[in-house]
């Protein structure tokens, strides 16, 4: 091992140490270093390490712990980067962390979330065995700019890793169109058949067809632009997935039950997470394990056993109240969490938490494009109505806009008190942060109760 | 009394919110009790010039512009201009308002020929003008402090016959140049704010559907005041931060 690498994992591990001492969540800053030191340290550090990489914009998170457990549960010798550090500098930190001083990595399979946007780059250095792209969206356009540039981005990736099997969502238009012209094995999961009954009202992301722009045309919609999409001009479809949810048997607010088909073997499935998407991440979990080698079983087990946290229907006891945390960071993630509001018959306080900070968007127009209407028409099952985060003027107004009565809108913008009020009676709540805010929340909840700092 | 608003290309021109502006509209003219009609109109769709008091118009990706262009080339943009003309009421944002313009130059030269419905065009800049932002509306445009949020690439310029909206108070505006920011030509109202723009600028939500009546009814007594509590709440917010 070169001496450059080795010096680099010393000072990445160093400073990493020295952070989380100070109790900051040090994910960025010890890789930054360590890339000054040695340009190709996650190069060298992934050598001979079996690396699963998932990305795409909504779902990276809970799709990687489905598949951590399925390779804890495998008896995989691996690790992950738990802690939500999925640009180049995090992954060569957990990468670091993962190696012996000398820079050897002792773990045969790493599994990584990747940010879509620096996919392009991480790629360049990581022996991928399998990526997983979930769907892409639009999301934070202030940063990734056009939903094309993100795909661009991702399909750039990909021309780095040529033996890495992909697994693609077949019922989005935009993920599929990845498969086109590369050389790479493909297995595609999709959902067969409708999921919800009735779906947000919700603007598609993608109704031009991506080769020849015309309308598409469905056989069915899950949600957003998902489904059985053909163009009736150039002929581009929808193909058919080897790892299919064929049927769904019931979803709840906390969990969902579907039939889900691996490679022509029929398994009735538990999803330890409510919501249409996280059928879908169950579907990808399902396709990582058989590419990975990992048997049917222990994939389909993992599922129903699987945690997440971290803002995925992360559950809290508040005071008296028990309380569900969904984190919303797009208009198609944000109508999937009403979609299952609207779904569910009992009552509830909702808080809705919006931040504009960098990890969140700068830019707060995309609430106006989320169907908060599907909530307001069913406003009497909401005991309270509850707005706080940077931006809560904004979320207030949107609310009213949208059918709410303005006097039952309460803008709370402190934590603790928002935090009492939800305690105050029985009823549960769904709180709705944006990324930066449900962090903040998080760190006010734990004062309370017992949170696992992110960084660990 | 009744407006009837067209809504342009929803499925194609929605990129941030905009839609949120139409919401907006309906909701202002239907608590005066003012009923509102609200149509969409899309890719290969006639348009009905004379049925619609309001036109509006958002923002999209480059991608679906080419099909956009094309229809508009079969005659819609035609029948749009035609509508200007008649001083139909125009609300166009960001990719909307340059499309009303003459043409779209890009940074390295290509020239893409728009509809020509007002006197301005656009020149592509490398760097994105992206950010919350802040300016006055003229006094012809209800003299009113508009907060919102720019993102766009274009730099746009005005010609004659063409008024700014306002002249910025913080951020780039039209092109990060001569202060201005938007249009006014006839009862055109155009902008690069997102945000959405009309929930928390009511005064200029307000003096666009005034002028739609007034175009239709003839000089009409002005909109009665609404609770617009939550609105300045959220207006205000942002002015005081553009303010620091």
């Amino acid at each position: 091992m070169k001496l450059q690498t080795r010096l680099a994992v010393l000072v990445c591990k160093a400073s990493g140490a020295v952070l989380r001492k100070l109790g900051r969540g040090g994910t960025n800053l010890p890789g930054k270093l360590a890339l000054k030191i040695d340009k190709n340290i996650l190069g060298e550090l992934s050598r001979g390490v079996k690396v699963t990489v998932v990305t795409g914009t909504n779902g990276k998170t809970t799709t990687s712990r489905m598949i951590e457990q399925a390779f804890a549960d495998a008896g995989l010798k691996y690790f992950s980067n738990k802690s939500g550090a999925n640009l180049l500098t995090g992954i060569i930190a957990v990468f670091a962390q993962h190696s012996t001083l000398s820079g050897k990595c002792p773990y045969t399979h790493a599994l990584i979330e990747c940010d879509e946007a620096a996919f392009r780059k991480t790629s360049e250095y990581l022996p991928v065995e399998c990526l997983v792209v979930n769907n892409i969206f639009r999301d934070q356009l202030d940063r990734y700019g056009e939903i094309t540039h993100t795909l661009n981005a991702i399909r750039e990736g990909i021309t780095h890793v040529p033996n890495a099997t992909l697994c693609l969502n077949a019922d989005c238009s935009l993920t599929a169109s990845l498969a086109d012209s590369v050389p790479n094995k493909i297995v595609w999961f999709g959902v067969n058949v409708p999921i919800y009954k009735e779906t947000a009202h919700e603007l598609s992301d993608a109704p031009y067809c991506i080769h020849c722009k015309t309308e598409y045309e469905y056989d069915y919609i899950t949600y957003g632009h998902l489904g059985g999409f053909r163009c009736p001009k150039c002929g581009y479809h929808r193909q058919t997935p080897q790892v299919a949810v064929t049927k769904v048997l019931a979803t709840g607010a906390d969990s969902s039950d579907i039939i889900l088909d691996i490679f022509g073997h029929e398994h009735e499935v538990h999803v330890n997470l409510p919501g249409g998407y996280n059928i879908y991440n169950a579907a990808a979990e399902a396709a990582v394990a058989h590419v990975v080698g990992i048997d049917e079983q222990t994939a389909v087990s993992a599922l129903s056993q699987f945690e997440c946290g971290f803002g995925r229907a992360e559950q809290f006891k508040l005071g008296q109240a028990q309380a569900r945390m969904m984190l919303v960071k797009n208009p198609a993630g944000f109508n999937q969490v009403i979609n299952l509001i609207a779904h569910d018959e009992g009552n509830y306080k909702l808080a809705f938490l919006l931040n504009d900070r960098f990890a969140d968007g700068t830019d707060i127009s995309w609430i106006w494009d989320v169907d908060f209407e599907a909530l307001a028409d069913q406003q009497v099952r909401f005991t309270r109505v509850l707005v706080s985060g940077v931006r809560a003027d904004d979320m207030a107004l949107r609310l009213k806009y949208a059918g709410f009565a303005p006097e039952r809108i309460e803008v709370i913008r402190e934590y603790d008190r928002l935090l009492t009020e939800i305690g105050s009676d029985e009823t549960p709540a769904f709180l709705m942060p944006t990324y930066t805010a449900m962090f903040d929340l998080r760190g006010e909840i734990s004062k309370h109760t017992d949170v696992k700092a992110f960084y660990e | 009394m009744e407006l009837n608003i067209c809504h342009l290309y929803p499925d194609i021109l929605n990129l941030y919110g905009d839609r949120g502006n139409i919401i907006t509209m309906k909701r202002r003219l239907e608590s005066r009790g003012i009923s509102v009609n609200v149509d969409e109109c899309s890719i290969g769709q006639p348009l009905d010039v004379d049925k619609y008091d309001i036109f509006f118009i958002g923002g999209g990706q480059d991608f679906e512009q080419e099909v956009l262009l094309r229809d508009l080339a079969s005659g819609k943009g035609k029948d749009i201009c035609t509508a200007v003309e008649e001083e139909k009421v125009f609300l166009a944002i960001c990719g909307g308002y340059q499309m009303l313009g003459q043409y779209y130059k890009t940074w390295d030269g290509v020239q893409l020929d728009f509809i020509g419905a007002i006197n301005v065009h656009t020149i592509g800049a490398k760097e994105r003008m992206i950010g919350n932002y802040m300016y006055r509306t003229t006094p012809e445009s209800s003299g009113s402090i508009v907060v919102g949020f720019e993102n766009h690439s274009g730099k746009t310029y005005l010609g004659e016959d063409v008024a700014p909206l306002g002249m910025m108070i913080k951020g780039y505006g039209n092109n990060g140049e001569d202060q201005t920011e938007g249009a006014r030509y006839n009862n055109v109202f155009a902008t690069y704010s997102h945000g959405s723009l009309l929930p928390k600028n009511p005064m200029l939500c307000d003096f666009i559907l005034q002028t739609a009546l007034d175009r239709r009814y003839g000089k009409t007594e002005p909109l009665v005041p609404l609770n617009d509590t939550l609105e300045l709440n959220a207006h205000n917010y942002m002015e005081q931060r553009l303010s620091k």
